[in-house]
């Protein structure tokens, strides 16, 4: 005899209770639960109004990113070629999404407001070179790759804690 | 001398002991305080205060006191800001005050992440500004050569730069222009700053005011290893960093041996690494076809013909050094040439010989001697820069300078040198006499002649320099490594080598030797060529099979310079193409012979029978010189045949490989202002005579060649003689006919 004789009986007893239940299962990707304003997701790098680039290639970024996954090669604006407002602007802007853990301090480092964290977060792909993100890959708006069935909803997320679901 | 008087002062409530006269900043540091400083940089002469970050209360005196002016007395008690208040209040309202007009470009700086202006504003500054109003701005950057950018910006005017330029060089060409709020630093007359050692003013600057033009934007102090090497351009070593990034070498910066270069480089060392990424790099194996193409190969097929090469001319091979390989690649050449094919015959850079090694002294010891007398046609500047320092140094010091040359302070033939030695061994000589009673007297030897070690003992012996410690001898030999080298090969084998005739096969190892002219003639009589150099210009038209060669920044091993101190290379980045022991250890063993492809075990075999034995692993970090050998006794002397001289008419033609030449040197873009202009020497007798005055073009003749050169009086230059750079002697003779064009 087993020390609880109607132990079975309690758990099946749990589930069964469930089947009364409304399911919260939601049925990604066609419906997304809203998101954080907060919520860091892809990165994005920003130009300022007259075109230029704010990114001027200083590394700062690089240096805080903890899990090392950006590369900055840098080069000298000229008259000819001006691709952002300083001295320097990056030649090379590189994130290794791969590797990236989404913590923000690269946001925190820069000291221009020239990359920030998005709510993009659909950056699956089937090779991992794919998700080496370029500058041009970078300093574009996202593409989005997922329909969405409730796109009011996802573009302007309400936090849960407002609508308490 | 007599020991140094001993104090004590109280730093921070620490004691101290120092000797008498000690920095305050040093006393400072050895109780374990730091004083921040800025302007204060003992390698350039006495301190001028000029930033006032060093500022400490001293007990006694009613104000903040600049410590960095300050020496050690005894009973001296000191406070720095760690304790005192006021000095911190005084440091910080100093940092203001930097960082009124300071720029603040920390994001597009090349100094952000080493910057000192940085780093003690973090832990001695305010933590924000209160100035309201818009910065003082300049044009920038200002390219004050095609090597340096100045940004007039971010200087904060502690004249570290100038008094390099001024005291430690001596070239006096970066000053400080007006006064007060308005002083600036410039070159004179807004020319290129154009000085063999300009490059040490952008390890001075501590801000970005004076960066790198090579380095600008290429790396951050965060993305970059730096790899502990030594220069292999010239036979002085210094002991350098070599900064890479992604594999590439971005910059080199000093690594201060105080015994060699005291943190000094010259701008050849420090800029001409890009010519490791020149375009006509040669990175595989190349074939001869047809008569002058070629045709890359792969490395087997390479080596197979290597292999033929060498089985087909058995011991009639010679091989032409360069003077510029690792011991271990000289070694490994020397085992496989030597050992497996008994082709023992070879040409050396430069014989230095061991008779100097009795009076080996370091570098440094020049700077504490009393007299200073160098022989030879060269000036030392072009043959081993630092070198030039050192006797700045001494003469800084008080110590009398005699140069013994066609243009020295004792006017002397061109090669003559030898003959000037047995002149001051002569009892009547009075700087002999002189030599002869001092306790720190330096002999150097600056020119060619391959015996020049040799005559130099012999001087020096005579002069009684034996016991006397103070007292030593330097050759400065042509090449970088070529006393490593010489040992290397004949470390290998010693049996005696026969000159073959025909050569079957000349080997040619390194740019050097690739581009003498003396081998070019040796190739002229040999039946095939293999030529091993880093560049395709040096290769075309007289190689029958070129391999891939290194550069020093990338291959391990070691190398000797002229101090006859051994010190270690190591590899920065990779090569394009295997090193040459890596190639040398395969061909060695389709030969029946085993050679290890690795510096460190190559060194091991060899190091008993040159080194005495010394392990690879002792030759440090910052290598220490051998102690000085025993006194033994003299190769026998040969006297070469004067060259011949000027009748008047014809005047004697004095080439010197200037210090900015050189296959390296000649494919750095940024390097190309320090090459030498075309120009020929003359001394003001001669110009006279000919009615040429400086500027004027002439035309050089002998023996049916002639140049056209822009000439150039030198009042120092001894009548008779005419002296042009060797890459624009072209194949001038001995004795040229200068006449106005
Ligand atoms: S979010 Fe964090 S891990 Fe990702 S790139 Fe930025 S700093 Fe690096
Ligand atoms: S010199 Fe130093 S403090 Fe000034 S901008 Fe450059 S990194 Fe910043
Ligand atoms: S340029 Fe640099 S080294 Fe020269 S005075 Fe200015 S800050 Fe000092
Ligand atoms: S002096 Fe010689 S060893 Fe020193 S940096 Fe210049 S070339 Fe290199
Ligand atoms: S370090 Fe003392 S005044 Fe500059």
């Amino acid at each position: 005899m087993s020390p609880q004789p109607f132990g079975s009986i309690k758990g099946f007893g749990v589930t069964f209770k469930q089947i009364f239940k409304k399911p919260i299962t939601q049925q990604y990707p066609e419906y997304k639960r809203p998101l954080y304003p907060r919520f860091r997701g892809r990165h994005r790098l920003w130009r300022h109004e007259d075109g230029l680039e704010k990114c001027v290639g200083c590394s700062l970024c690089a240096a805080a990113c903890p899990a090392d996954c950006i590369r900055v090669v840098a080069a000298e604006n000229t008259a000819e070629h001006r691709v952002s407002a300083g001295e320097r602007y990056a030649r090379i802007y590189e994130i290794n999404l791969s590797r990236c853990i989404f913590c923000g301090y690269c946001e925190l480092a820069c000291p221009f407001d020239a990359i920030t964290l998005g709510n993009e977060f659909e950056l699956s792909e089937y090779s991992r070179d794919d998700l080496i993100y370029t500058k041009d890959m970078l300093l574009a708006p996202p593409i989005k790759r997922v329909p969405v069935a409730d796109r009011e909803l996802y573009d302007t997320p309400i936090p849960f804690y407002k609508t308490g679901s | 001398m007599s020991t140094p008087e001993l104090v004590t002062v109280t730093i921070d409530g620490r004691r101290a002991e120092v000797a008498k006269g000690t920095g305050l900043v040093e006393t400072a540091l050895q109780a374990g305080v730091e004083i921040p400083v800025f302007c204060y940089e003992p390698r350039l002469g006495p301190p001028i205060g000029a930033c006032r970050m060093c500022l400490v209360e001293i007990e006694g005196m009613p104000k903040l006191q600049a410590g960095c002016t300050l020496t050690a007395q005894d009973g001296m008690a000191v406070r720095t800001a760690a304790t005192s208040e006021k000095a911190a209040e005084g440091q910080n309202a100093t940092l203001e005050f930097i960082l009124v007009n300071h720029p603040l470009d920390c994001p597009v700086c090349d100094k952000g992440g080493e910057c000192p202006l940085q780093d003690l504003t973090f832990r001695y500054g305010p933590g924000n500004t209160r100035m309201i109003f818009p910065k003082r701005t300049f044009e920038k950057p200002i390219p004050i050569s095609p090597t340096i950018a100045l940004d007039r910006e971010r200087c904060i005017l502690c004249y570290r730069c100038t008094r390099f330029s001024e005291s430690v060089a001596g070239d006096g060409q970066l000053v400080a222009r007006n006064r007060g709020a308005q002083s600036a630093i410039a070159t004179f007359e807004d020319e290129p700053y154009r000085a063999p050692f300009s490059g040490n003013v952008i390890e001075l600057c501590p801000v970005g005011a004076l960066t790198s033009t090579q380095y600008r934007f290429e790396a951050r102090p965060w993305e970059i290893q730096n790899v502990p090497t030594v220069c292999a351009m010239c036979p002085v070593g210094c002991n350098v960093s070599a900064t890479t990034r992604e594999g590439k070498v971005k910059r080199i910066v000093s690594r201060n041996h105080p015994e060699v270069d005291e943190g000094w480089l010259c701008d050849k060392g420090r800029f001409a690494h890009s010519h490791l990424r020149a375009e006509d790099r040669i990175t595989e194996p190349l074939l001869r076809v047809r008569r002058r193409g070629f045709s890359p190969i792969g490395w087997d097929q390479a080596l197979d013909e290597a292999e033929r090469l060498l089985r087909g001319a058995g011991s009639r091979i010679v091989t032409a050094l360069s003077g510029s390989e690792t011991v271990e690649g000289a070694y490994g050449l020397a085992r496989l040439l030597r050992g497996g094919l008994g082709a023992h015959s070879a040409v050396l850079p430069e014989e230095a010989g061991h008779a100097l090694d009795a009076y080996r002294l370091p570098l440094s010891a020049i700077r504490d001697a009393e007299l200073v007398v160098v022989v030879g046609d060269d000036p030392v500047s072009e043959r081993a820069p630092i070198v030039d320092l050192w006797i700045r140094a001494a003469q800084r010091g008080g110590a009398e300078l005699v140069t013994a040359g066609p243009s020295g302070t004792l006017l002397a033939a061109p090669g003559s040198a030898a003959q000037v030695c047995r002149d001051l061994a002569a009892p009547g000589s009075e700087v002999g006499r002189r030599l002869r009673e001092s306790a720190r007297a330096i002999l150097i030897w600056s020119g060619q002649g391959g015996q020049g070690g040799a005559h130099l003992a012999a001087l020096a012996r005579a002069l009684g320099f034996d016991g006397k410690e103070g007292c030593g001898a330097f050759h400065l030999p042509a090449t970088p490594n070529g006393r490593g080298v010489a040992a290397a090969w004949a470390a290998a084998s010693d049996e005696e080598a026969e000159n073959p005739e025909p050569i079957s096969l000349l080997i040619v190892s390194g740019d050097e030797a690739a581009s003498d002219p003396n081998v070019r003639a040796l190739a002229e009589r040999a039946e095939a060529v293999l030529a091993i150099t880093m560049f395709h210009a040096l290769a075309v038209g007289w190689a029958d099979l070129v391999l891939p060669a290194t550069s020093y920044l990338e291959r391990d091993g070691t190398t000797m310079n002229l101090e006859g101190r051994l010190q270690r290379l190591r590899r920065a980045v990779m090569p394009p193409a295997p090193d040459e022991l890596a190639w040398l250890s395969q061909l060695a063993e389709r030969f029946g012979i085993a050679l290890p492809p690795y510096p460190a075990l190559v060194f091991e075999e060899l190091s008993p029978v040159a080194f005495g034995g010394l392990a690879f692993g002792e030759v440090g970090e910052r290598a220490a010189l051998p102690p000085r050998a025993e006194a033994a006794p003299l190769p026998p002397l040969e006297s070469a045949p004067p060259p011949p001289t000027s009748d008047g008419h014809y005047l004697q033609l004095l080439r010197y490989r200037p210090l900015f030449s050189g296959a390296a040197v000649e494919r750095v873009p940024e390097l190309q202002f320090q090459r030498p202009p075309r120009e020929v020497e003359l001394s003001a007798d001669d110009a006279e005579r000919r009615r040429i005055s400086s500027g004027d073009e002439v035309s050089v003749r002998s023996n049916g060649t002639s140049t056209a050169l822009r000439a150039r009086l030198d009042r120092r230059l001894a009548p008779g003689v005419v002296r042009i750079a060797e890459e624009h002697a072209g194949d001038l003779h001995a004795l040229v006919e200068v006449v106005k064009a």
